[in-house]
């Protein structure tokens, strides 16, 4: 990715997103079969998937920006791009300042390590001073609760306990954009209302927070802003209500009264 | 596309905006400065869990060269009675095995890398590059235990001389060679899982193509040729002459230099080319 350095402007957009598309090839990558057929000169052509097409928006500092749409939307693909993940076939997304994705529970983690040398081990991955990481670990183990448990190696843990420990690491380390893809779905009801309202004192320090998740409730509550995806296209971009009231009856079925 | 973390809120300081756009690469040299903390965190990483619930723990290290000196002491010394120009047998095959079982361990490592870190590749934005690069330090002890072995035998006979104060730069070559191998490997994996399949086996013949157990002075010109292109050919030479004072053929430490300096660009180049893609073709 070419990054370049652009003059800082309050009201200038944290996010940008012109024209983004991204293309995948369905099916496998390599394959026997595949092979022989190329050597037989009678390879098939994988067809194609457009997972993004012609994507675009903008992200202010302090919003909470939802995203919503079914499996397959193009949802996760399009903060892979916002994390730098992968790169888009077309257009162009523009990121002022750091990214935390925390795209699927416990990525990064290692399951023979403790939680406090998972938390070191993440916290480096994410570009953090090992000083930084030093002096967040106590409020770590104090947010997820996992105090007694911070010295035990983490394939003890339940998945409940491992996505506490994900959420409170991504609450606790600095960045000005935050991603988060469906990381709430397995944390039982009370860490769970602890995490909205985490969030939202995140959104409102002045980060960037993109909130993925099929708990519509969730994103209506805690979002500023709501875009819905479908098939890889923005189908509507708005105030969380009404997006979520016409992608809701989108979904079940019920025609537009 | 790693930029400076904030360590305060991130309100109030110069903010870069970095773009994401379609782009032919976007590993650059600079950036192995910045990942220093990943690589070493990486490395510490598979250094605390290789040995977790294992009986014999790190002493797996010591085993392995051990038994393969062992080995060589019965095959080649004794069977195939292996001339060593007045070296002690041992002495002659651990140098040998100082510079193999680093690059053993390392290759076996270092194929696995990218794929075996899945959720890293596809779910963070951890440098892909610091993980082939990680193993090269996990698995220093392969290399040290071994060298210090030799370094300390060679001394006790009496075979260490002026040339052994080489010995750190011909580690680095070593490294360097490693690390091209690292690079390269982890790389096609993330491709073609082919080379999963095919390291153990490629591993075996070059152990056998490879003078680690015997030398090349006593082959048939035609065979030392053919052995002479493999790059561990020179660089254990060159270990021995350092060490042990046994003269290497030169052609062979020019063809291994050359080799090993062109492997470092074409590892970097591959790398880079397929860096981009790689949570997508993983």
């Amino acid at each position: 990715m070419t990054s370049e350095t652009v003059d800082q402007d309050c009201i200038e957009p944290v996010v940008v997103a012109e024209r983004l598309s991204k293309t995948y090839r369905l099916g496998e990558l390599l394959r026997l079969e595949a092979t022989l057929r190329t050597v037989a000169r009678r390879a098939v052509a994988r067809p194609l998937l457009e997972a993004l097409h012609d994507v675009s928006f903008e992200a202010y500092t302090g919003e909470c920006f939802g995203i919503v749409g079914g499996n397959g939307s193009g949802k996760s693909t399009l903060l892979q791009i916002l994390a730098g993940i992968t790169p888009p076939t077309s257009g162009t997304m523009s990121v002022r300042g750091s990214v935390l994705p925390m795209l699927a529970v416990g990525a990064g983690f290692h399951h023979e390590l403790t939680g406090r040398e998972n938390s070191f081990l993440y916290g480096t991955i994410l570009g953090l001073d090992r000083r930084v990481i030093e002096s967040k670990l106590a409020d770590i183990a104090a947010f997820a609760e996992l105090e007694r448990h911070f010295d035990t190696p983490l394939k003890r843990y339940s998945v409940g306990m491992q996505s506490r420990l994900c959420f409170a690491i991504a609450m606790l380390f600095p960045a000005n954009v935050y991603c988060f893809d469906e990381v709430l779905a397995v944390v039982d009801g009370e860490f769970k209302e602890r995490c909205l309202a985490e969030v939202r004192a995140l959104a409102a320090r002045g980060a960037t927070v993109f909130f993925i998740s099929h708990d519509l409730e969730q994103v209506g509550t805690l979002c500023d802003r709501v875009m819905w995806l479908q098939d890889g296209e923005p189908r509507e971009v708005g105030d969380p209500e009404s997006v979520i009231e016409r992608y809701s009856r989108h979904v079940t079925g019920v025609p537009a009264t | 596309m790693r930029s400076p973390q904030p360590t305060s809120p991130p309100a109030a300081r110069p903010v870069v905006a970095t773009i994401r756009a379609p782009a032919k690469y976007r590993l650059r040299l600079a950036q192995l400065l910045s990942d220093k903390p990943v690589i070493w965190a990486l490395a510490g990483r598979d250094l605390k869990s290789r040995y977790k619930q294992s009986a014999l723990g790190p002493a797996w290290v010591v085993f392995q060269p051990f038994a393969l000196l062992v080995a060589f002491t019965v095959g080649f010394h004794s069977v195939a009675h292996v001339q060593t120009q007045g070296v002690p047998y041992i002495l002659f095959a651990l140098t040998g095995l100082v510079v193999w079982t680093y690059f053993q361990a390392v290759t076996m490592a270092a194929v696995g890398s990218l794929v075996n870190n899945y959720p890293l590749v596809r779910w963070t934005a951890c440098p892909r590059i610091a993980l082939p690069l990680a193993t090269l330090i996990s698995n220093l002890p392969s290399f040290a235990i071994p060298a210090a072995a030799a370094v300390i035998a060679a001394g006790a006979t009496g075979f260490l001389a002026i040339q052994a104060l080489l010995l750190p730069l011909l580690f680095l070559w070593l490294v360097v060679l490693v690390a091209a191998v690292a690079i390269f490997m982890s790389a096609i994996t993330v491709r073609a899982r082919d080379v999963l399949s095919v390291t153990p086996f490629l591993l075996q013949v070059m152990l056998f193509l490879s003078p680690v157990g015997y030398g090349t002075s006593q082959l048939s010109p035609v065979l030392r040729a053919v052995i002479s292109i493999n790059p561990l050919t020179g660089l254990i030479e060159a270990w021995r002459w350092s060490l042990l004072g046994i003269n290497p053929s030169t052609a062979a430490v020019v063809i291994s230099l050359a080799l090993t300096s062109a492997g470092v660009v074409v590892a970097w180049w591959l790398f880079r080319s397929l860096e981009i893609s790689m949570a997508d073709d993983i």
